[in-house]
């Protein structure tokens, strides 16, 4: 069971964050940000870096890190607030998201030295490279593990498939996988686009499979994160995270508008107020 | 050409290629119980929602399945269908290269694939959403046809041409809202025959995409400084007019060739290419994006960082002559 302060210190980060997303996508200005699909992630990237995972900021290539890979890379906003919180960078840096000559792009590009451990932004790729990472840990007798996010969209791609059933063939019990099951894609809801029982489909893969009926509630991602890390039973594990796209904005919630597009100045005024009411 | 189109010109100019591209596969699907529209989780974005609202059972989302998309329209091609798949040129003929050649450029199918966005459109997005290599692998695939329109009247008539050519396409798009207009009425479009947009003796560029736009300016700039440019759209890559190139190797001193893309198997690779068996030929220069994954910034930022603006190519001519 996750202790009680870490959950306050994720829920605490996890406010913060959402902040640095509006802001970071607010001052992106006509170059937009990809919203709903930062704010459905929060609390699955704020569990990790502010509770599961272990990692130092003052040493961010340490050799035994556990390391993040985002595969939904559009969703960089949650990885690049997450880092902004944990000291990765600074707010001066954050403040240059999608600038010209910034590295912090619209997708994660890699940059160990400031946290960022695979680039991606073409779906499907990050997580077959997630499990290259956790075979070379195996290769080298290392204990640490790898996390890593995809979309449940994402889950369409032929690659996710190819390199699900590499990980069983491979015994990647190092591997922690979470699906950000936001049920909505780019054109549509996953039922729309391609409606199919993921959960069916990665345990019949042979994935350690856990469903979380709330993926934006800390205790119950801690728990599971938790569980998956020490388990060793041979299989790769897959936490599916039934989440809100937007989450915590009112106007973006469970919204088929809100996957990327620029935010004016009372979209931005509404979603800092609702925030702000959140925090009470 | 038909008077909706001529019609739409300021629209498609304002909105760019994504929707002069959705709006012409509407009027070629009302034309043409065959042609079928399919998308990979990308329907708003690639402005297909009225096709898919009006014409629900010809229009196909393969879901976020980029290799699935191209397999898919092959099978629906070979059986007499006349797919349009459309995707973001950044992923489109990348992810799925080997698709394209094995189900489409093998089997002759009649797919046209249409990348959105190429080049590096997508600035802010970072290099994972740039297309600066879907010439080179399109074009090294047998019984391709490879297009990259300039302006929203020659994308609409490119469009058309696909229809009536039997073979496999690929179209490459580029401008985005505020795509100039360089051909204002309309005018003959075919497929493998550039269009000398304007004449001159000294320096010819020779583009492809949005870009022929920006040679264009560099022409007037040339010419005020009193040195003759012609400007060569050379909408079609694959087959290249050669005829056209015979003449400008004829009468130009330079051939400049502009594209937004790698210098490696696009545009100035082709020409290069067709140079390299003819004596005499003049010299090229080739302005693209570099061998290189780009830094960071918008589409603007990236044109001047990597000299493909109008000043930048009149500098780079004037160099080189
Ligand atoms: C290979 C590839 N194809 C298409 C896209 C365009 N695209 C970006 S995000 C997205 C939808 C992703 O949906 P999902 O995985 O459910 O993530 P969500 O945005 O809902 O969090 C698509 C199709 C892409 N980035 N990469």
């Amino acid at each position: 069971m996750a202790n009680k302060e870490t959950v306050e210190l994720v829920e605490q980060k996890a406010a913060l964050m959402r902040r640095h997303v509006i802001e970071m996508g607010y001052k992106a200005g006509g170059r937009g940000a990809h919203f709903g699909p930062a704010l459905s992630s929060i609390e699955i990237v704020a569990s990790l870096f502010f509770g599961t995972m272990n990692h130092d900021p003052e040493d961010p290539t340490m050799a035994d890190r556990d390391r993040f890979v985002q595969s939904k890379g559009h969703a960089c906003l949650a990885l690049y607030s997450a880092l902004g919180e944990a000291g990765y960078i600074t707010q001066e840096q954050m403040d240059t998201f999608k600038g010209d000559g910034s590295f912090l792009a619209g997708h994660p590009t890699r940059n160990p030295q400031y946290g960022i451990e695979v680039s991606s932004g073409t779906l499907g790729n990050g997580f077959a490279v997630a499990c290259g990472m956790a075979k070379a840990a195996k290769i080298k007798g290392e204990d640490h593990k790898v996390f890593c996010l995809v979309g449940d969209g994402e889950c369409n791609e032929g690659v996710i498939w190819e390199a699900a059933m590499n990980a069983v063939k491979y015994g990647l019990d190092n591997l922690v996988a979470i699906i950000d099951r936001n049920f909505v894609q780019l054109a549509g809801t996953t039922k729309d686009i391609m409606d199919v029982d993921i959960e069916a489909l990665w345990r019949a893969a042979g994935w350690d499979v856990l469903v979380l009926e709330d993926g934006n509630d800390a205790t119950s991602l801690l728990d599971a994160l938790e569980a998956m890390k020490a388990s060793s039973n041979g299989k790769p594990h897959m936490i599916i995270a039934n989440t809100t796209k937007g989450k915590g904005i009112s106007f973006m919630e469970g919204s088929l508008n809100w996957h990327a597009r620029p935010m004016n100045d009372e979209q931005y005024e509404q979603a800092v107020a609702d925030l702000e009411n959140a925090a009470g | 050409m038909n008077k909706a189109a001529l019609d739409k010109l300021q629209d498609w100019s304002a909105a760019g290629h994504r929707t002069v591209q959705a709006d012409t596969l509407m009027m070629l699907a009302a034309e043409h119980p065959e042609v079928v529209a399919l998308s990979a989780d990308l329907t708003p974005t690639a402005r297909l929602v009225p096709f898919k609202d009006t014409y629900p059972d010809r229009f196909f989302d393969v879901g976020i399945a980029e290799q699935n998309l191209i397999d898919f329209s092959a099978g629906l091609a070979l059986e007499g269908l006349r797919p349009f798949a459309v995707g973001l040129a950044a992923m489109v003929p990348m992810r799925p290269a080997e698709q394209m050649r094995a189900a489409i450029g093998y089997m002759k199918a009649n797919v046209t694939v249409i990348g959105l966005e190429a080049g590096v459109r997508f600035g802010p997005l970072g290099n994972t959403h740039y297309a600066m290599d879907d010439i080179a692998v399109v074009r090294a695939i047998p019984n391709f046809t490879v297009i990259a329109p300039s302006d929203p009247l020659s994308t609409h008539k490119a469009l058309y041409a696909c229809m009536e050519h039997e073979g496999p396409v690929y179209m490459r798009l580029t401008g985005g809202p505020g795509y100039p207009v360089l051909y204002p009425d309309d005018f003959d479009f075919q497929i493998g025959k550039a269009i000398e947009y304007r004449s001159g003796s000294d320096v010819a560029f020779v583009a492809c995409g949005s870009l022929v736009a920006d040679a264009a300016a560099a022409a007037e700039i040339l010419e005020s400084k009193g040195i003759s440019t012609r400007v060569v759209d050379m909408h079609t890559i694959k087959p290249l007019d050669t005829e056209m190139l015979d003449t400008v190797f004829a009468e130009n001193r330079l051939v400049v060739t502009v594209e937004e893309h790698s210098p490696f198997g696009g545009l100035g690779g082709a020409v290069a290419e067709y140079k390299a068996g003819l004596a005499g030929a003049p010299k090229q220069v080739i302005a693209s994006l570099g061998d290189k994954f780009q830094r960071l910034g918008d589409h603007k930022f990236l044109m001047k960082e990597n000299g493909l603006t109008a000043p930048d190519l009149a500098a780079l001519a004037e160099a080189n002559l």
